[in-house]
């Protein structure tokens, strides 16, 4: 052993050492070992250029006093605050009413459609043929609808003025004052009933094709055998159908949350491009104070706060994607 | 429908299996007059969800005495298609709709080959790094593209991107590519590792394994793939709208909400909703072709992330 290990240096000083590094590189290469990464190169470099960057950028600015005038008449004048910035936005009042409404509303919507869809992917099952084709085929339009359309659309439906729920409103109740009822005059009516109206309704294509493709999962020997053993509909719901599709559910709810958290194009186009500020979920306040007001030192100390929620939310659904990644191979 | 589905399935069995099905089916609630009331509740489910398209698609249609009648009318009183001409008459519409084809077509194609090489560098072989790839590829779907819009703007701004469709394009990569590396991962896996060996033995190349065996076994996951990122390029907002707001460059969906919020054209109810529908067709058409595909492999691909 001691001999070998006096030897190595000797002779690797007598021989020249380009000598096995090039047949050991060609050999390397042989065996395809730079393929994946060849393979990984461009999509690396994407990430890295568009994602990884402006992060980097996004921490920065979040840390110095930028506004457009400074940033683009005289970059000079920016300078690093440290946590200044921080400090400001998190002692504003604005800023938790904005958080505190957009995890409301978000639990609204996330805890609506994934009800909603999961009851009528169960009604899916139970139709006969020509409906299921006929509610797939409505659904399918609904997807292709854009968000920014489908927001114009509702705007118009619940319009004050010749608004087509509100006439519904009337023919039912016959009163008149129903006719001109204003949906938006109050926020919390504006954002809670007809914003998420939108959006549920955008969201639930995708929610009951899914949830019905994966009851298509549940073995039918297993609920034929809860049936058996005595249990009703909703007990062999809860422990046959809940357990089996449970992997998709997470998933679901997960990407809804990840959706309904930072929507913005439904409520931006139902209130007409300018939503008043008892709209203000945390993607219309970050477009209003970075875009709108050009503050992109402020609105880097949001996006940061928006991307912490998140990630805090959704440590746990990281942990079963990477379950599921990991039984895949 | 499932007791049909087995009694063909196993005719054999049908004469001893039918009464024993029937009664326990029937206990279930899933009888002729149950049956019935399913479909009742389907069909007012699909109205109600088609009622607001049925809604925008009648308005494009309608005179203008009708649209700004006091009590909405559910049937045109006759057809007009004045807010058809009123949007083909405007002259921002179709440059607006071809920078947002030009836009969708490269994001669609960029990504799709960008994403496919990673996908079978993540799927097909084991490197150091390739755990920390997906998780990248994983975490990065969970940025909003809200919260990276500013600093994006700034990025590009340097890079001379913004106002350039192009720079566009690259952002879009954004939300295209780690999807894409997702979804075709799982359909790459699901391709026997044996078959692009046995082109190997048989004589190809690893790339004429590539090319040969698992391009065409991954066609249709391309085509969700490339569809979801078709939908998504198309009907994407915040980012040409902040990105495009200064180079006197528009797309469709930037040029729709101008048109709502300019005072004298946000009264047009009719134009407003033409547009709209013209501006959602592509996606429309894109479903109705390749409706099956796309509703199996969105779901594959939102349960693979």
């Amino acid at each position: 052993m001691s001999v070998t290990t006096n030897e190595t240096p000797t002779r690797s000083e007598t021989a020249p050492p380009a000598a096995p590094a090039p047949a050991q590189r060609r050999g390397f290469f042989a065996a395809g070992h730079y393929i994946p990464y060849a393979l990984i190169l461009p999509a690396a470099a994407v990430l890295l250029g568009i994602m990884a960057y402006p992060l980097f950028r996004l921490f920065d600015l979040a840390f110095q006093n930028i506004n457009r005038y400074a940033y683009i008449v005289n970059p000079s004048l920016g300078k690093y605050i440290g946590f200044e910035g921080f400090g400001k936005i998190l002692g504003d009042g604005q800023f938790w009413d904005v958080v505190l409404r957009s995890l409301y509303f978000t639990a609204e919507l996330v805890i609506l459609s994934m009800v909603l869809g999961m009851l009528f992917a169960l009604l899916l099952n139970r139709v006969s043929n020509w409906v299921k084709v006929t509610v797939i085929t409505v659904m399918m339009f609904v997807w292709a609808i854009p968000a920014l359309v489908s927001g114009t659309v509702f705007r118009w439906l619940f319009a004050s003025n010749g608004g087509v729920v509100d006439y519904v409103g009337f023919l039912l109740t016959g009163d008149e004052s129903v006719k001109h009822y204003d949906w938006f005059g109050d926020p919390t009516v504006g954002l809670y009933v007809v914003c998420a109206a939108v959006i549920i309704w955008g969201a639930l294509p995708f929610l009951v094709l899914g949830l019905n493709a994966a009851l298509t999962q549940v073995p039918k020997e297993l609920m034929e055998a809860a049936k058996l053993d005595g249990a009703g509909p909703l007990q062999s719901f809860r422990h046959v159908v809940i357990p089996v599709i449970r992997p998709f559910l997470l998933v679901t709810t997960a990407l809804s949350f990840i959706w309904d958290f930072q929507v913005f194009a439904q409520i931006f186009s139902i209130r007409n491009t300018s939503p008043e500020d008892g709209y203000w979920t945390i993607g219309i306040y970050l477009y209003e104070k970075g875009i709108v007001a050009s503050k992109y030192s402020d609105s880097s100390v949001i996006s940061i706060a928006m991307i912490l929620l998140m990630l805090a939310v959704l440590v746990f659904y990281i942990r079963q994607m990477l379950k599921i990644g990991a039984n895949e191979r | 429908m499932t007791t049909v589905d087995v009694q063909t399935d196993r005719p054999a069995e049908r004469a001893a299996a039918t009464p024993k099905v029937r009664t326990k089916v029937r206990t279930t609630g899933e009888s002729r007059g149950m049956t019935w009331v399913w479909n009742t509740i389907g069909l007012g489910f699909a109205a109600a969800m088609g009622f607001p398209i049925y809604w925008m698609i009648i308005t494009t249609f309608k005179t203008n005495k009708d649209l700004i009648s006091k009590d909405p009318t559910f049937w045109p009183s006759s057809f007009s298609f004045d807010s058809y001409s009123t949007i083909f008459d405007d002259k921002a519409f179709l440059p607006a709709l071809q920078n947002t084809a030009v836009i969708t077509v490269g994001s669609v194609v960029l990504g799709l080959v960008i994403g496919f090489l990673a996908a079978v560098a993540v799927a097909r072989f084991d490197f150091r790094g390739r755990n920390f790839f997906i998780v990248t590829m994983l975490v990065v779907q969970m940025v909003p593209l809200l919260a990276i819009l500013i600093p994006l703007y700034v990025v590009m701004n340097e890079a001379g991107l913004t106002s350039s469709l192009f720079g566009v394009v690259l952002a879009y990569l954004v939300f295209t590519v780690p999807y894409v590396v997702w979804t075709l991962r799982s359909f790459i896996v699901n391709i026997p590792a044996e078959l692009d060996e046995a082109a190997m033995v048989d004589g190809c190349t690893k790339w004429g394994a590539f090319f040969r065996v698992i391009l065409p076994l991954t066609l249709p996951g391309l085509i969700t793939t490339g569809v979801y990122s078709w939908i998504q390029a198309w009907n994407e907002f915040i980012v040409v709208n902040t990105m495009l707001s200064s180079g006197g460059k528009q797309t469709s969906m930037a040029w729709l909400t101008f048109y709502a919020t300019t005072p004298t054209r946000g009264a047009d109810y009719g134009a407003q909703m033409a547009g709209a529908l013209l501006v959602s067709l592509p996606v429309i058409l894109m479903f109705v072709i390749f409706q099956k595909k796309v509703s199996a492999g969105l779901t594959a691909g939102a349960v693979k992330g």
